[in-house]
């Protein structure tokens, strides 16, 4: 029964999916072509080149601008449903391929800042749940701060300290375990502190539930009822907010990828929204929109697990 | 529209955004301070900046190399541009005036003084009617990927920047004049244009026209030549990662360095390591920090403390060509009166404006060319007046005697006196939009500023619906005149071209085309200066400052001039304390 009831969560879910799909790749794709202008000319350098009238129709033909825009969203459509993106304007080579040279850096990012963020909630949120007012009063003046601090002045903040005051940490690359050190921190704080707000008033509550007394004169140590029973009673506003995680580490890397000159998928689309780089822009926002989708779809499936 | 110090050049540049914000910040008061004076005054020469100088002076190498050089070490550079491919052939991006000399070579270089040079072609005669080049190459080398060196190479080369499939922005265009090719032997290329073309030579001496193997052009995609183009050059591309960085090493066989520098046999670096650091910032922390050798674009902001730093040589050097400008568009009113383009040029304090968007790290530049373009005029900046009471009389003359509540000069027809500036939508804008607009409304004139996508900024640039707009063109060549003045580079449907002014004048195009056409030092002389007075009777611009490029190297490396074209750091002869 119970497998039947995941298994049209799952079909629902990846049915909407595939709409929401669909639906951000023609709202970008909307987006982009009510922009006035003539691509054409964007893409062969604007006004700070100077290509040569064949060049100029070359780009027309290859990219389809001289047909009319339904044209133009019927052959981007077929094209997309055979898996082919297009190419980039900009980078000189296939939209999958410019976003698969990206992606690795990127998640290697996002992973670590995911864990570091977390277990930084974890240690934080427990060490001061049912310490008094006092002590949550000062945890949340301090993550108030750091969630509400914008990524950028942190990471040149932090870059200022660490690289250029006491030079121990590198400002750029990906060159590296020490080269994720900053950037990491940069985009995981603000993530643990949101975190630890929504955990720490939770733990508050849980520990004053009768069964934490239970356990408590059963003779569990405070640090082992945390962990062993008040955390599990925790674990659904986590998932909850793993599509806030998720928005916060895409959206991160768009900033931290600057400030620390790192490859990645941030700095892709930085450069292809400001180059007007149509299919790289509609690739990475689908890229985006399918990483939201699965990630929704995993956190339905653990809910219905953890609350059938 | 391009917007002035956001873009050194026309190739992009991002890099001083942020400086440029923060400029804004900290000094948008500065130019209540400036008042315009009453008297008609001759402009003042520029003040003394740190270490600004001509390309001339800094190109120069030395005679011989230094005895005291050593092999070895890694140069770390950080550039403040990705060029996303590094084919120059492909691309138009700026960071090619560096990146171009690392692993390509040229056919011709300019020396110190701007003349065009053997490097390649180790020599060349020129037919009588100036349109038949018949090139000697030179013998022996070899690219990185072993392909020998030699005129069918050069015709490759030709044929794909030309070829509508590379799509290329900028070299195609430069070598448009080539009608045919024909390889007289392995060594010699005799090359015929369309018409005579001065300013051949020079282009040819461009990063950008860097020569690629024929070999890696006739087998590999458009876009594994962008990944590692295979050069001639004295370092080879290792590993290029976008949106990151790009490493090089040495080739030890290398024995053919552009002619100016004085220099047999390969590099002295082993390697060059180069990142991509947008952050102007960042650039500037990392380097003090020791993480980077060398810099390639300092923020003015960042100057004066770079300047005053021992460790460092720092460089802000005034580029030949054209200056940054302001451009009218004089097809449509208001600037289709010269008296209101006058008016403007005589009427606002462009010197205030300057000193305050560059921390007065650039001098001001009234003339059309750069005084250090081959064939300038010199007294061109001299003849530039600053005269307010004049400029108020010629636009009462021009028919907006009448001012509006707001102090507006209004017309016969009652309309406002307006100008429209589109300028391509930023997240750290332009200071010289705002300094210009506060000054212009002194004058009576409301300038409207527009922000626009990249796409609308260069439709209408197509048509022609702007009133005002700002940009450089870099050039290593005065023939930068023809390409921002003369009528036939008005940008239309089918090609985009740099007369953004839309200005047609009969006489400058003849001079103009004359000049491409001479290849004579004294008639070039006379018909540049010449076009130089016709372009100040027309005021089809408005020069502001020169073309700068601002670098720092530290001190531990030694042998970094600057490239004889674009004036940014040649790392061919670099070399580091104890080959580290």
């Amino acid at each position: 029964m119970r497998a039947l009831a995941l298994g049209r969560v799952v079909a629902r879910r990846a049915l909407s999916g595939v709409l929401v799909l669909w639906g951000a790749a023609t709202i970008t794709f909307a987006a982009l072509h009510t922009v006035k202008g003539d691509p054409a000319l964007v893409l062969m350098g604007g006004e700070e080149a100077n290509p040569s009238p064949e060049a100029l129709a070359a780009v027309r033909e290859e990219y389809g601008f001289d047909k009319p825009l339904w044209v133009q969203y019927g052959i981007y459509f077929s094209r997309l449903l055979h898996g082919n993106l297009g190419d980039s304007y900009q980078q000189h080579r296939s939209v999958l391929s410019a976003i698969g040279i990206q992606l690795g850096p990127t998640i290697v990012l996002a992973l670590s800042t995911a864990v570091v963020a977390v277990v930084l909630a974890l240690a934080v949120a427990l060490a001061t749940a049912g310490r008094g007012p006092t002590v949550a009063g000062a945890v949340n003046a301090v993550t108030t701060v750091l969630s509400s601090v914008p990524g950028f002045v942190l990471g040149i903040a932090l870059l200022f300290v660490f690289s250029a005051l006491l030079p121990i940490l590198p400002s750029a690359g990906n060159a590296g375990a020490a080269s994720l050190v900053l950037p990491v921190v940069t985009l995981a704080l603000p993530i643990a502190a949101h975190l630890v707000q929504v955990l720490q008033p939770e733990l508050d509550e849980v520990l004053e539930q009768p069964f934490i007394l239970t356990a408590r004169t059963r003779g569990a140590s405070v640090a082992s009822t945390k962990i062993r029973h008040a955390l599990r009673h925790c674990l659904m506003p986590i998932a909850t907010m793993t599509g806030f995680v998720v928005a916060g580490l895409l959206g991160g890397a768009v900033l931290v990828e600057t400030v620390f000159s790192r490859q990645g998928l941030g700095r892709l689309a930085t450069a292809a929204v400001s180059n007007q780089d149509l299919s790289l822009v509609l690739g990475v926002v689908l890229f985006a929109a399918l990483v939201f989708v699965l990630v929704n779809l995993a956190v339905d499936v653990v809910y219905s697990l953890l609350d059938p | 529209m391009t917007s002035l110090l956001t873009r050194t050049d026309h190739r992009r540049t991002r890099s001083r955004r942020v400086a440029i914000a923060l400029a804004v910040l900290t000094t948008a008061t500065a130019l209540t301070a400036c008042s315009g004076g009453a008297d008609r005054t001759a402009a003042k020469a520029p003040a003394a900046l740190t270490d600004q100088a001509a390309v001339a002076n800094l190109a120069k190498a030395p005679a011989r190399d230094d005895p005291n050089a050593v092999e070895g070490g890694t140069l770390k550079l950080s550039m403040s541009q990705d060029p996303v491919c590094l084919d120059g052939g492909q691309v138009s991006t700026a960071a090619l005036q560096v990146l171009g000399r690392l692993y390509y070579d040229n056919l011709t270089t300019l020396d110190a003084d701007g003349t065009p040079q053997p490097w390649l072609a180790r020599s060349w005669d020129l037919s009588g009617d100036g349109k038949t080049y018949t090139f000697h190459l030179r013998k022996g080398v070899t690219f990185s990927d072993g392909t020998a060196f030699d005129a069918k190479a050069v015709v490759a080369n030709f044929d794909h920047w030309r070829a509508p499939a590379t799509k290329s922005p900028l070299a195609g265009a430069y070598i448009a004049p080539i009608k045919s090719t024909k390889v007289l032997d392995a060594n010699t290329l005799q090359v015929k244009l369309s018409y005579p073309y001065s300013a051949f030579l020079n282009v040819l001496a461009q990063g950008w026209l860097g020569l690629t193997s024929p070999r890696q052009l006739a087998t590999a995609s458009n876009q594994e030549i962008c990944e590692a183009p295979v050069g001639t050059g004295p370092f080879v591309v290792d590993k290029y990662t976008p949106g990151e960085s790009l490493t090089l090493h040495r080739r030890k066989d290398y024995d053919w360095s552009a002619s100016y520098l004085n220099h047999k046999g390969p590099a002295y670096l082993d390697a060059v390591d180069i990142n991509f650091v947008s952050e102007a910032s960042v650039r500037y922390s990392s380097l003090t920090s020791g993480e980077f050798d060398a810099t390639d674009a300092v923020s003015p902001q960042n100057a004066v403390a770079v300047a005053s730093n021992p460790n460092f040589v720092y460089r802000n050097i005034a580029r030949q060509g054209n200056p940054s400008r302001l451009t009218l568009n004089t097809s449509r009113a208001p600037f289709n009166d010269v008296r209101v383009r006058r008016a403007l040029s005589e009427g606002i304090d462009l010197d205030g404006i300057v000193k305050t968007l560059s921390y007065g790290q650039f001098g001001p530049q009234h003339a059309y060319l750069a005084p250090t373009t081959p064939y300038a005029d010199k007294g061109a900046n001299g003849r530039f007046v600053h005269d307010p009471q004049n400029a108020a009389k010629l636009l009462d003359e021009a028919g907006y005697s009448k001012k509006d509540a707001e102090g507006y000069r209004v017309g016969k027809d009652g309309k406002r006196l307006t100008a429209y500036l589109p300028v391509a939508q930023s997240t750290s804008p332009s200071p010289f939009n705002d300094l210009f607009q506060a000054e212009a409304k002194k004058l009576g004139l409301d300038v409207k500023i527009q922000q626009v996508t990249a796409a609308e900024s260069a439709s209408r640039r197509a048509t022609g619906d702007y009133d005002l707009t700002t940009g450089v063109w870099h050039t290593n060549t005065p023939d930068g005149l023809y390409v921002l003045y003369s009528s036939n580079e008005i940008t239309s449907k089918e090609r985009i071209g740099q007369n953004s002014a839309r200005l047609t004048d009969k006489e400058l195009d003849t001079l103009l085309l004359k000049a491409r056409q001479t290849t004579d030092p004294a008639q070039l002389k006379k018909l540049y200066k010449d076009a130089e007075l016709r372009l100040e009777q027309l005021v089809p611009a408005i020069p502001l400052y020169d073309n700068y490029t601002s670098w720092a190297v530290n001190k531990d490396v030694h042998g970094v001039p600057a490239d004889s074209s674009h004036g940014v750091p040649l790392f061919t002869l670099a070399w580091k304390d104890g080959g580290k």
